[in-house]
């Protein structure tokens, strides 16, 4: 009997890049988004790959979503060449500005249900949580919307498709105490969330060809990604206004702190190493400093 | 286990070929490649040929490739030009060869082996895509087996979960593992191998042709003999590339061996000759150090400044003398006339001189150093290059056309992969894998090569054609000895009852009489002093050390040692602290100790160790090759 094909759901964010020189503040400590440049955040590339690792291990047909502006058609791009993806949708609206997590989820549960032509997903992957200002609680709560039982940290997964179960290993980090790999069996459809630490490999010579096959793939198709991106706005995706952005978002913030303003005040010296004196100079300044600096 | 007709072991141009071909008859193979993407690995001079000999046919690259590979494959040059130079300390007597290198050729390309092995990779492993099939780089074969009550055979990998195949072509070069684990072969022994020893240069593409007095579409190559291989049996190359020279030279290992000299020195050597010297030349910065009392933070920013400039000066200059770099710099708009752009890279250059110390002067720009052991067909080629349903081909199956001035590899990897491939294909579409029906077959078919012709014997045609070259050279010029072979070869009646004497004695017993210090030193040394003219150099070039040298290099080091030293105190490992190109011997308390982090994977010290490639990925990268 032939297998199922195997359909994947990935949901991305865009997040602003961190790294230095990218980051643009407003005048009063916020973040500035549309200056700062943005790209697929490191949770959900992770997310992708484990899709890609779906793509090439199972030839699973995958479909990438995200919700936000319409630039965020840039990461969906970024995740396109990572995971060789069969569609990209991007869920847009001005209605669903302002929403929390709850809200958001809400969009990503029906954003779900529309992908791989309307067959929705046998497994839904998110990243571990996004890095700026989101409390990881987006994915959890999609799977929750969905009905789906959620697997965290996801560090290793594999598919068996006849009996359409997964069996993943996650990575569980007992601060202090010890690290646990806790192994796990599910049906399908599952949620899972993929571990930042997510690697896949490719062990099999079937693996590393099909491997090679859907990287010349993915690089050819993201080339002109257009052709394989949707945009849904509230209607498309018939959205209850009462359950999406500001109005679907019950989360009252308490206090924002502003995001500490780090204004470059280094100073770099050169010290020849080969002279004792210079070295002297260097090792009194450490001194100096450690015994300053504050200990918090 | 997963199962697959064919594996091919190494993504050289003989591994490639092999593949190609397969897919082009439609089976399917899948070739593993140790370095992380193809290209990486291989070193070569490398005049690539393709040949159409009188008698019997051997199959080139186009004939596997298509008409493609002549539009766009990325060769260098055209090489027209084929030149020995006989050279002694500063003088130096020239012989055109060209009617030696054009013997029976339809065509030769100079090629840099890292870019041109991935446009292989990519043309063949599309094919084999379609037949179920592919390259896999990254990937170290470790061993291979056979089960008990199956033909098949079983491959190991350090990387992947062991496979099932039903032949293997072995392309994995001059220290095959493949012939190690099967014993097919012996090591190959230093009386068997060449050492090669390479660098490439930086040339601007205008200046180069205007030296070498070429136009855009051709090439030049130069050979020398003499006292450039300080007393070694090899000679030098110089093969002009777009806007690159290979330099090298190739060193008989039992030359090597009597007389251990470090091959990075040899190297210098002929980068110092002043003939070279003046090839290679060209306008190099160097910035001295500020006399001026500074603070650190401005002597800093100067610093910064200064090399800012030099890029652009650097990158400007390169585009000015390139024929693209020229017409994209005025249609970018950012320069209207060639005039304005020599202006511009002058006032760069002013700017540098007068305000960042720099100083401009002739010296030469040095890109990359290799090194890499080549077998010489005559003394080491397989007799039956199988083993089981392994088949050896190119390097692996120490074939390689070794005459004079001839290295030829790379065509005759590729005529032996073709042979290889379509053996395989007739076993798979018969379903026999015995060794009287492919291997016999295989060996049966390489023995009709042309080029296993080459390796036995001497072609009295090509002698001729090299004799006529030659013929401006007083016979009395070199001892009574050789001068009277010269003789006997010149006149046309008894140059065939000398070449067929030659034959008849095999080349077994001919080589140690006619490759010796006394034909490849002596000779071409007395050559040039008799009949040679004055060469000067106005400069000599500063060579890098060879920690710069491996500092240049790409690695990604495995901690785990791929050579394991097994007679710490052999005669043999001993000569290895001078022998090794990047110095990953030394010696202490009369051990010799290696340490592998510089490796460069040459093969000179496999003789006497446990040898292996270092695991996939692992290893050095070369960007040139
Ligand atoms: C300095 C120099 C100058 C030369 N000049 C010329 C010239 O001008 N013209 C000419 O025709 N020839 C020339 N040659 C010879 C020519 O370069 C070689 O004959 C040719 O490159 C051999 O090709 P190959 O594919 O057989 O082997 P290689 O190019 O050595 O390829 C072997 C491949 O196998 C891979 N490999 C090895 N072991 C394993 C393993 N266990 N698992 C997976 N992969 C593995 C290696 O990484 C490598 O990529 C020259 C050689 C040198 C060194
Ligand atoms: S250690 Fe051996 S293989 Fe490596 S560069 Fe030295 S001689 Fe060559």
């Amino acid at each position: 009997m032939p297998v199922r094909p195997l359909n994947v759901g990935v949901i991305v964010k865009l997040e602003p890049d961190f790294s230095e020189g990218n980051v643009s503040y407003n005048p009063d400590g916020t973040l500035n988004r549309a200056e700062t440049k943005n790209i697929l955040g490191p949770h959900s590339a992770a997310a992708t790959l484990a899709a890609f690792y779906c793509k090439v291990k199972y030839d699973a047909r995958v479909a990438i979503g995200t919700m936000g502006p319409p630039i965020a058609n840039q990461a969906l791009k970024q995740a396109q060449i990572i995971s060789n993806a069969d569609e990209l949708h991007l869920y847009s609206d001005r209605i669903f500005a302002g929403a929390d997590t709850l809200a958001t989820a809400e969009v990503l549960r029906l954003g779900v249900s529309r992908m791989n032509n309307g067959l929705g997903a046998d497994i839904v992957i998110s990243g571990h949580r996004a890095s700026d200002g989101e409390t990881g609680q987006t994915g959890p709560q999609t799977a929750w919307k969905l009905g789906y039982p959620f697997i965290g940290n996801v560090i290793d997964f594999q598919i068996d498709q006849e009996n359409r179960s997964i069996h993943a290993k996650r990575f569980i980090l007992l601060y202090g105490f010890y690290d646990v790999i806790e192994e796990i069996q599910a049906p399908l459809p599952v949620f899972i969330s993929a571990d930042p630490s997510y690697k896949p490999s490719f062990d099999t010579v079937s693996e590393r060809l099909s491997l090679a096959r859907n990287l010349n793939e993915a690089r050819s198709k993201a080339e002109n990604f257009e052709k394989y991106l949707q945009v849904y706005n509230s209607e498309a995706l018939g959205a209850d206004p009462r359950f999406v952005g500001l109005p679907g978002s019950p989360t009252i913030v308490y206090k924002v702190e502003k995001i500490p303003k780090a204004k470059a005040k280094r100073r770099v010296e050169f010290i020849d190493g080969n002279d004792t004196a210079q070295l002297d100079m260097a090792a009194e300044k450490l001194l100096q400093l450690m015994t300053e600096a504050p200990i918090k | 286990m997963e199962k697959y007709d064919v594996a091919v072991v190494g993504g050289g141009t003989s591994g490639l070929t092999a593949l190609r071909q397969l897919s082009n008859l439609g089976k399917q193979a899948v070739l593993l490649e140790a370095g992380s993407t193809t290209g990486t690995k291989n070193v070569s001079g490398g005049i690539l040929y393709s040949k159409k000999p009188k008698n019997g046919r051997v199959y080139n690259i186009e004939d596997v490739f298509g008409r493609e590979f002549i539009d766009e494959a990325p060769y260098e040059r055209a090489i027209t030009q084929y030149i020995l130079h006989a050279t002694s300390r500063d003088k130096l007597y020239s012989i055109d060869l060209t009617p030696v290198h054009e013997y029976q050729i339809n065509y030769a390309y100079s090629v840099l082996l890292s870019r041109f092995v991935p446009w292989l990779a990519k043309e063949a492993s599309d094919m084999s895509e379609k037949m179920g099939g592919g390259v896999i780089s990254g990937v170290h074969v470790r061993s291979i087996r056979w089960e008990t009550g199956s033909n098949d055979t079983v491959i190991e990998t350090d990387e992947l979960e062991p496979f099932r195949v039903r032949a293997v072509i072995a392309a994995d070069g001059t220290n095959s593992e493949l012939a190690d684990v099967t014993k097919a072969r012996n090591k190959f022994s230093s009386e068997q191998l060449y050492q090669g020893v390479k660098v490439v240069i930086k040339l601007p593409e205008t200046i180069l042709e205007d030296r070498f007095n070429i136009t855009s579409e051709e090439g030049a190559a130069h050979l020398f003999a003499g006292d450039v291989t300080m007393n070694h049996i090899g000679g030098g190359f110089l093969y002009t590339n777009r806007d690159t020279i290979s330099l090298g030279a190739v060193y008989h290992m039992d030359s090597m061996m009597e007389n251990p000299v470090e091959p990075s020195r040899l190297i210098d050597a002929l980068i110092r000759n002043q003939f070279v010297a003046e090839f290679i030349k060209d306008r190099v910065p160097t910035r001295k150090a500020n006399q001026a009392l500074i603070s650190k933070d401005e002597e800093i920013r100067q610093h910064f400044m200064a090399v800012k400039l030099l890029k652009a000066w650097n990158n400007l200059r390169s585009d000015y003398y390139s024929r693209d770099g020229i017409k994209r710099l005025i249609e970018s708009g950012k320069f209207k006339t060639k005039e304005e752009i020599e202006g511009r890279i002058n006032n760069l250059e002013k700017e540098l001189v007068e305000k960042y110390n720099c100083e401009f002067g002739d010296n030469y720009v040095e890109l990359e150093y290799s090194a890499r052991l080549i077998p010489d067909g005559k003394r080491c080629r397989m007799k039956t290059p199988y083993y089981k349903n392994v088949l050896f081909v190119g390097d692996a199956a120490g074939r390689g056309v070794f005459i004079g001035p001839r290295i030829e590899g790379l065509n005759v990897g590729i005529d032996d992969a073709v042979r290889a491939a379509n053996a395989v294909a007739r076993s798979l579409d018969r379903n026999n894998f015995d060794e009287q029906y492919l291997g016999s077959f295989y060996t049966k078919s390489v023995e009709e090569s042309p080029y296993t012709r080459d390796m036995k014997e001497i072609d009295k045609e090509y002698l001729k054609i090299f004799l006529d070259c030659s013929k401006h050279i007083p016979k009395d010029i070199v001892g009574s000895r050789y001068g009277m072979i010269f003789k006997l070869m010149s006149s046309s009646t008894l140059r065939g009852i000398a070449v067929g004497f030659a034959n008849m004695l095999g080349f077994d017993r001919l080589l140690p009489m006619v490759e010796s210090v006394d034909t490849y030193v002596n000779v071409p040394i007395e050559i040039a002093e008799r009949l040679g003219r004055h060469v000067d150099s106005n400069y000599i070039p500063n060579t890098p050390s060879l920690q710069e040298r491996i500092a240049k290099l790409d690695y990604d080091d495995d901690s785990v040692p791929h050579i394991q030293v097994t007679k710490p105190r052999s005669e043999f490992m001993q000569k290895m602290v001078s022998l090794c190109p990047t110095r990953c011997y030394s010696s202490e308390n009369g051990d010799v100790i290696l340490q592998h982090e510089g490796c460069i994977e040459c093969g000179t010290c496999a003789y006497e160790t446990l040898w292996r490639h270092p695991r996939g990925v692992k290893g050095v990268s070369y960007k040139y090759g």
